[in-house]
């Protein structure tokens, strides 16, 4: 730093305003720059997400808006008839069948879980809850590998749909486990003192006060689970094996809708390459009208309370 | 057990109450229990889940030893007099290089649009663009493994790769012959598709920044991108580091898309146009086949890897971000 006299303070003065507009001509241009970037950016965020959904539509629109995807079992083409793929019904309804079975066992437990590990203070709950944390992260064919382990080999009732609904159940339990354990913490200590105050049992309040107030929470999360497993196809990839049939039997061979997906992806056939977009499109809208409607229901139980 | 009351300090009411009629005994009743045997039953299929894995994969490091992170062939053998060769180190590097540019592809372009989504976009279009990047993020996976089977591959093959491989000077990076499904190839794919999770999450820890702390820095003169470097980004960069650590280990887990996109080849050389395979999705590509012979314990093996890798990931970035929540509250 130069010391400022008094005889040069007049040059001084003008050097530091040259130096001065000069930086703030750089940051100016190098903020101008790096918003731009930043428009850029969410521009290519925008171009794959859109071409997703774009070729979705393009490609998929004709399965899903035709009767015979929901009411065919698929058919294998051939050379002479290259166009008859069928429909999926099976697939449709395998998925159904594995995600009831999933949610048959993971809903209870899981939000069991949750209001256990938001109610108490215990060792034993602070473990929990890291194991829930850490679940919550692991990758999902992981799981297809321990229904394969479990299920198909120890159990001895190899590759069937039940399989496929322990390794879906066992992905949901830790995210409906988070979701219920955020709902019911986010309930005001208020009520649940209100509750005990009056004299009710812990369980009482619990049960008739506490998740009441949660549900909204809980039934939210409860479908980010669905849709996230709707969609899931690494694990029942591994463990169902695959079947050309109808069936709700839990030790049958199984068919899920992303699994056809897989198989159909890489057909020769361009029909069964229609199909395959057809399946995606049809989870795709799926999972969002499922996320639609836990926003809207949320949100509108949100304005009744107030 | 006890009701959380962390939020109230000092002796709360409810203690108070609990404490002169003592029904601390009698009130743990059938619905606690319930409540614990569900938790109980957790912790046993978490338990069983770990040992599984582990337990089935036994065979394999057994009988490879340190050979299965070092060797990078993969050979069944139904000859009792040949031993079989399995190794991971292809699948690992493969693992690393996919995820890698899809890491780098989210935090890049994802940061500029959390940041663009919550600062530069009028406030009416902010919902419609915050909800419509939340429902992709929905998107199930072998959705983008169709995109990038059907539609990126001939793509790649015919005008990306072509030209990529013709840069001069690139060999080492790129190769000198194009293919579509390749590292590069699933590496985009992979970074669009954990681009929504990374900017959902993102978003919503920018948007939690004070605003008196970016008016501050405005008022000192910052431009605004100073002001989004030197004091936004810093303010979120836990919450934005465990966004990246949660889509990183979306990433190494993905299976069906990367067995779609990147091929299923085994080989020693990862130019970036090359095919090759991924942890995840060699067990699925090789699951059908290996039924029935001693290749299962090996792909279990596999499993054990990205086990450890994704728990421990996932251990790390939960103790960081409570670490700094409990920063922040003091």
């Amino acid at each position: 730093m130069t010391t400022l006299h008094i005889d040069n303070s007049h040059h001084i003065r003008e050097h530091l305003r040259e130096r001065a507009s000069a930086t703030i001509k750089r940051r100016q241009f190098v903020s101008r720059l790096m918003i731009a970037l930043c428009w850029v950016a969410i521009g290519l965020a925008a171009l794959p997400l859109g071409d997703v959904i774009i070729n979705l539509f393009s490609h998929g629109w004709s399965s899903v808006s035709s009767w015979a995807f929901y009411s065919q079992l698929p058919a294998q083409p051939t050379l002479v008839t290259p166009d008859a793929v069928g429909g999926v019904s099976n697939a449709i309804a395998g998925s159904a069948v594995i995600l009831g079975y999933a949610l048959l066992g993971a809903l209870p437990i899981g939000i069991g879980i949750g209001v256990y590990t938001a109610e108490s203070d215990s060792r034993f709950a602070a473990t929990l809850r890291l194991v829930v944390a850490t679940m919550v992260g692991a990758p999902s064919i992981l799981m297809g590998l321990f229904a394969f382990g479990l299920v198909v080999v120890q159990l001895g009732m190899g590759f069937c749909i039940m399989a496929g609904s322990f390794a879906i159940g066992t992905m949901m339990l830790p995210v409906l486990a988070a979701s219920t354990e955020i709902a019911v913490r986010n309930v005001p200590a208020t009520l649940r003192e209100a509750g005990l105050a009056l004299g009710a049992k812990k369980s009482t309040t619990s049960l008739r006060i506490v998740l009441p107030a949660a549900i909204t929470g809980i039934v939210s999360g409860a479908i980010l689970a669905i849709s996230r497993a709707i969609g899931e196809t690494a694990p029942v990839l591994l463990v169902i094996g695959g079947s050309q049939a109808f069936t709700w039997k839990a030790g049958d061979f199984g068919e899920a809708l992303p699994f056809m997906i897989y198989q159909d992806a890489s057909s020769s056939y361009p029909a069964q390459r229609a199909q395959a977009w057809g399946i995606a499109l049809f989870i795709v809208i799926v999972v969002f009208f499922l996320s639609l409607t836990a926003r809207i229901w949320a949100n509108s139980k949100q304005k009744e309370r107030r | 057990m006890s009701l959380n009351t962390s939020t109230v300090s000092s002796p709360s009411p409810v203690t108070n109450v609990e404490g002169r009629k003592r029904p601390s005994t009698s009130s743990r009743g059938a619905y606690e229990y319930v409540l614990l045997t569900a938790s109980a039953l957790f912790a046993l299929i978490a338990a069983y889940f770990v040992g599984t894995v582990i337990w089935r994969a036994v065979p394999a490091f057994r009988e490879q030893g340190f050979g299965f992170f070092s060797n990078a062939m993969w050979n069944s053998s139904f000859d009792p007099t040949v031993p079989s060769q399995f190794g991971s180190l292809s699948m690992i590097i493969g693992t690393l290089i996919t995820s890698g540019i899809a890491i780098l592809i989210a935090v890049i372009v994802g940061t500029g649009t959390a940041l663009a989504i919550t600062f530069l976009l009028p406030s009416r279009l902010r919902t419609i663009a915050a909800t419509l990047i939340e429902l992709l993020a929905a998107v199930p996976s072998v959705v983008y493994g169709v995109w990038g089977l059907i539609i990126l591959t001939p793509w790649f093959q015919y005008t990306v790769g072509p030209w990529l491989a013709g840069i001069p000077g690139f060999d080492w990076l790129f190769g000198t012959t194009a293919g579509g499904q390749c590292y590069l190839l699933a590496g985009l794919v992979l970074g669009a598709m954990i681009l929504p999770s990374y900017v959902a999450i993102g978003r919503e820890v920018i948007n939690s920044v004070s605003k008196e702390l970016i008016e501050a820095s405005l008022s000192l003169g910052a431009t605004q991108w100073q002001t989004l470097w030197k004091t936004v980004i810093p303010t979120a960069r836990i919450g934005l580091f465990g966004a990246g650590t949660l889509a990183l280990g979306r990433a190494i887990g993905e299976t069906v898309a990367m067995s779609m996109v990147l091929g299923s080849a085994l080989s020693t050389n990862y130019q970036l146009l090359k095919p090759g395979a991924t942890l995840a999705g060699w067990i699925a590509t090789q699951w059908g086949e290996a039924q029935g012979s001693n290749q299962v314990p090996a792909l279990f093996a596999l499993g054990v890897i990205l086990m450890v890798v994704s728990l421990s990931m996932s251990l790390i970035s939960n103790r960081l971000v409570a670490r700094q929540r409990r920063a922040a509250t003091l």
